[in-house]
């Protein structure tokens, strides 16, 4: 090391650089430069950015008192802290009591909070104290199990982006306003809901995340969505709503992004939309759409397979699409395969592309048809990769003979064939 | 404008708070927005003479490895991946280096070098014990034992942490014990004292002579068997020097007790127990620290207990001073609360309820 200078390398860096320098570290060890030196002493508190986790947790087997330490840790450092704080994140596993968690955000929303992460332990959902709604600098919210009740006097979020509510108890009215009284609002998460029904107007919306079971979506102004993924859980009592539903969920849903990108759908996604979904109306093109992923879709359900060549004939840029099927192999019902020559029109071509994945195949006969289709009708195809699913072995070969003889529009298109290993 | 020679790139002049001056590629050098600035909105760094003048905190060493980042950054073709292990290569510095270079990068707002030479000293920092960081970093050892011990730092489970908080814990159970003992010598003088305000009286109004007196007896048994108790505890104890200890804060809770012997036997109880409680915490605590450590560094930290003695006591001295000053003016003040000495706590509350 060096011995010419003795001088402290460290401590007269500006305070930017020191920041930075201590963010990137548990909070525990920046805690600890306080008895570096004397100029060290404060350092630590003057950090915008405050990040509680596993690593602040004391060692040992007694769960109350590590919980005890984490919290009286949490309640010093927010106590010997100077200055604004602009990011505060607690993710542990276990629930710090409620008065405890009330006071740390009321403190918090004293000190121009912008980002609050909150994901506690499943013990006890907190219930988030009113002083949350009135953080006016708040740009990203996340909170994961809690109860939110908005007071009646909330105006809105005026600087949130993005907002992710997980497993979050809140009357589903006040989530549709929550949502609409953030105008800035980019990103939008919703987790684990039960049953919901909702309108999203979110006009700068980019990328919205839902998982859950929903029986209603509509996307009523969202002119700027570039990702949507969707995983839709269903039960009984939503099944039987989309019995008597009328409407097209497809144009309520899709009918108002188009500068979609990206679309992932997971589980019950495509049968969501095929509810309503007449066959061959196509009255909007996703121009940018590229990248397509859908999940256990049902090929022996032929609305669902309406739904999927609508949305790959209505986006001529289309350059990457991935199919899961969902393997239920029971019905042995006659399938019309004369559609593909029927109601295609030859001139129907997926021109730019390139790569198409297809997963847990079984071999059903419009499974089959479905890849001819798609070989016959890109001639820009690179690769077309194929993996049946683990639990049929009988049909394998026939699928293997069925693609070899399908006419490729693509000269350099490859056809691979994955066999996973039993 | 900056000259354009022809199917050449283009140069532009830079220089540092030391006077040197130096010729660089002027795509390379408009990878730093400070230095983008200077260019286009003040037109300056076309010629020698009127060269961009740099920060203060850029020397020629880190200018160079700045201009390096950038030279390698600025072509567009790079995969993320490439870009990754280049950076991962170039942080590979030592840490006087790293943190000029993070200092130089910060006045040219050179974004993506400070983060990465941050993310680099944070994981320098990471980890290490503070000894280490001061050496790493050349830091003062500036603050007192005393600054170091207190609650600011109770946060953390360094062992070596907890360790002085024991030891800060056993030398005030020292001091209480001293103080014990010497009270006690003191009290075998004025055995009047220990009865109560009833005994008192009765004596005062002609009361039973034998009650009186078995009252007396068995206050002399009680204070023998606590002299007991305390020579007992204190012979655990290393020999201290400080004697001037004699009048502590805790002594004011001792005296409230000898002076009221109203029910004795609760009060006696309530004066063992925190003895008991201390010499078993100690006993804890010491079967604690053998537990966690090896021989080899108990040894040193055995080495770092004795010299952490010392240091405390050429302190102690001065704080008593100030503690007797206040002490004296009032006895009963109520004691310093301690760390999970509720007993203590509850000594005094026993007082003021007799």
């Amino acid at each position: 090391m060096d011995t010419d200078s003795d001088s402290d390398l460290l401590s007269d860096l500006p305070q930017s650089i020191i920041e930075s320098i201590l963010v990137k570290v548990p909070l525990v060890d920046a805690v600890r430069t306080s008895i570096l030196s004397r100029k060290w002493r404060y350092k630590w508190a003057a950090i915008t950015e405050l990040v509680f986790n596993d690593t602040c947790l004391t060692s040992g087997h007694d769960k109350s008192i590590i919980s005890c330490n984490l919290v009286n840790f949490i309640t010093r450092c927010l106590f010997l802290h100077d200055g604004p704080i602009h990011k505060f994140e607690l993710n542990t596993s276990y629930s710090p009591a409620s008065p405890d968690l009330d006071q740390w955000l009321l403190f918090l929303s004293r000190k121009d909070i912008k980002e609050l992460i909150i994901d506690i332990g499943e013990d006890d959902w907190f219930r988030a104290p009113s002083c949350v709604f009135f953080c006016p600098k708040l740009t990203h919210l996340v909170l994961v199990r809690c109860e939110l009740n908005p007071p009646p006097n909330f105006k809105g979020f005026l600087c949130l982006k993005h907002l992710s509510l997980q497993q979050v108890i809140i009357p589903p009215h006040d989530i549709e306003v929550l949502i609409s009284s953030c105008p800035l609002l980019e990103s939008l998460t919703l987790s684990y809901f039960d049953s919901l029904e909702l309108t999203i107007r979110a006009p700068n919306l980019k990328y919205l995340n839902l998982e859950g079971e929903f029986k209603d979506i509509r996307l009523e102004n969202t002119p700027q969505l570039i990702g949507i993924s969707v995983a839709m859980y269903m039960t009984d009592d939503i099944a039987e709503h989309f019995e008597q539903c009328s409407g097209c969920n497809f144009d309520k849903f899709l009918g108002g992004v188009p500068c979609l990108e990206r679309l992932i759908g997971h589980i019950y996604f495509t049968k969501y939309l095929s509810i309503g979904n007449e066959q061959g109306n196509f009255p909007v093109t996703y121009q940018n759409l590229k990248f397509i992923e859908l999940y256990q879709v049902s090929f022996e359900d032929m609305k669902e397979l309406f739904v999927v060549l609508r949305l790959i004939v209505s986006s001529p840029n289309l350059e990457e699409l991935q199919i899961s099927s969902s393997s239920i192999t029971t019905t042995t019902d006659i399938y019309d395969l004369e559609f593909w020559e029927r109601d295609w029109p030859a001139d129907c071509i997926f021109g730019k592309l390139k790569i198409v994945h297809m997963t847990d195949f079984s071999g059903l006969p419009h499974e089959i048809a479905f890849i001819k289709f798609l070989l016959g009708h890109s001639p820009v195809l690179e690769q077309m990769i194929v993996a049946p699913t683990i639990y049929v072995t009988d049909k394998v070969v026939k699928m293997l003979i069925d693609l070899l003889t399908f006419r490729r529009a693509s000269p350099q298109a490859t056809v691979k064939f994955i066999q996973e290993p039993l | 404008m900056a000259i354009v020679k022809p199917e050449m790139k283009s140069y532009i002049w830079l220089e540092t708070a030391d006077g040197s001056i130096q010729e660089v590629e002027e795509e390379v050098a408009m990878f730093c927005p400070v230095i983008c600035r200077e260019l286009l909105q003040n037109g300056k760094g076309s010629s020698k003479n009127c060269a961009i003048l740099l920060p203060e905190r850029v020397n020629p060493a880190n200018l160079e490895l700045i201009l390096e980042f950038c030279r390698f950054h600025q072509v567009p073709g790079r995969s993320n991946k490439e870009r990754k292990k280049h950076d991962e290569k170039f942080v590979r510095l030592d840490t006087k280096t790293l943190c000029d270079l993070a200092s130089a990068a910060d006045s040219l707002q050179l974004r993506p070098v400070v983060d990465l030479t941050s993310r680099a000293l944070a994981r320098v920092i990471e980890g290490k014990t503070p000894e280490e960081i001061r050496e790493t970093f050349h830091l003062p050892d500036d603050l007192t034992e005393e600054e170091k011990l207190e609650p600011l730092r109770n946060m953390t489970d360094d062992p070596r942490i907890r360790l002085l908080n024991r030891l800060y814990a056993r030398k005030r159970k020292e001091l209480y014990d001293r103080k014990k003992l010497k009270n006690v010598d003191v009290e075998e003088e004025p055995r009047v004292d220990e009865r109560s305000v009833d005994d008192l009286l009765s004596f005062i109004n002609g009361g039973d002579q034998d009650s009186k007196a078995a009252r007396v007896t068995k206050n002399k048994k009680k204070s023998r068997g606590r002299k007991e108790q305390a020579r007992n505890s204190s012979s655990n104890n290393e020999p201290g020097n400080n004697n001037k200890e004699s009048n502590c804060l805790t002594s004011g809770c001792l005296n409230g007790d000898t002076s009221d012997g109203s029910s004795p036997s609760r009060n006696s109880e309530l004066q063992n127990s925190p003895s008991a409680m201390f010499s078993s915490k100690l006993d804890l605590d010491d079967f604690d620290i053998d537990d966690e450590l090896d021989p080899a560094r108990k040894e040193e930290i055995d080495r770092e207990v004795e010299d952490f003695a010392r240091r405390l006591d050429s302190v102690w001295p001065e704080r008593i001073q100030q503690i007797l000053s206040l002490g004296q003016e009032n006895r009963r003040l109520t004691p310093i609360s301690m760390n999970g000495n509720g007993s203590m706590k509850r000594c005094t509350a026993g007082v003021d309820r007799g």
